[in-house]
């Protein structure tokens, strides 16, 4: 029998493991193609904010859905140029605060 | 922040929720009003400071405050304020409130957004009762 070829060899106990290497490597990093999105206490966490109140009846379909961001909208403008008015008699409100 | 808009949806998803988080908060927000009769509103994002203050200033700019109840996170700063209007806070003590910004906290320092505000609201709501 003529015996396997260096080249042959090589191609076997090297090209293939590197290939498997090399998927398996592809893989991982494409799962988490979007970086940063995960929110860990201590490091910075960009995005845009929300305010959401429940939709105004149960979402059953369309409707629903188109009323959801009319129901936001006031409340989303009013937090930008209501924000230096006169603060309401709210000195009755109650509630908590914490930390982590 | 033009949420209201037509292209209001992008702006949402630009949050910090995916679509899969979004639909959970929907629907504790629609469960802890329909439970309870009050209406809750959940705002993710910086607080200026004082914290208190700002959140209770955006508190006043709900349609009904008196009946609202605001929960305030901010990632960033690590704060978290839930306030009561007049109403809500003879159905929600100061107390209970502070029993349910506990257990969202511990969600959040473990980088649980989501679950911790969706458990803080189930709790809210269980607290209030029924109307």
């Amino acid at each position: 029998m003529n015996a396997v070829s260096i080249l042959q060899t090589v191609l076997v106990f090297v090209g293939i493991p590197a290939a498997v290497v090399v998927v398996i490597t592809g893989l991982v990093y494409a799962r988490s193609s979007r970086p940063g999105k995960r929110y860990r206490p201590g490091r910075p966490f960009d995005f845009t904010p929300v305010w959401f109140l429940s939709a105004p009846e149960p979402m059953s379909g369309v409707d629903g859905r188109a009323a959801l961001p009319g129901a936001r909208r006031a409340e989303l403008t009013a937090g930008e140029t209501a924000a230096d008015s006169a603060v309401a008699a709210h000195g009755d409100t109650g509630g908590a605060s914490d930390r982590w | 922040m033009t949420a209201g808009d037509s292209a209001g949806a992008p702006a949402v998803l630009d949050g910090p929720f995916t679509t899969r988080q979004l639909l959970r908060l929907d629907d504790a927000l629609r469960l802890a009003d329909q439970s309870t009769g009050l209406v809750f509103s959940v705002y993710v994002g910086d607080l200026d400071n004082p914290a208190r203050g700002d959140a209770e200033k955006l508190h006043s700019q709900l349609a009904d405050p008196d009946r609202s109840v605001l929960v305030a996170v901010s990632p960033n700063q690590r704060v978290l304020e839930i306030v009561t209007g007049a109403e809500a806070r003879k159905r929600l003590p100061d107390r209970d409130c502070k029993l349910a910004a506990l257990s969202m906290a511990a969600s959040f320092s473990g980088g649980d957004l989501t679950g911790g505000i969706v458990s803080g609201l189930a709790q809210l709501a269980d607290h209030a009762g029924r109307p």
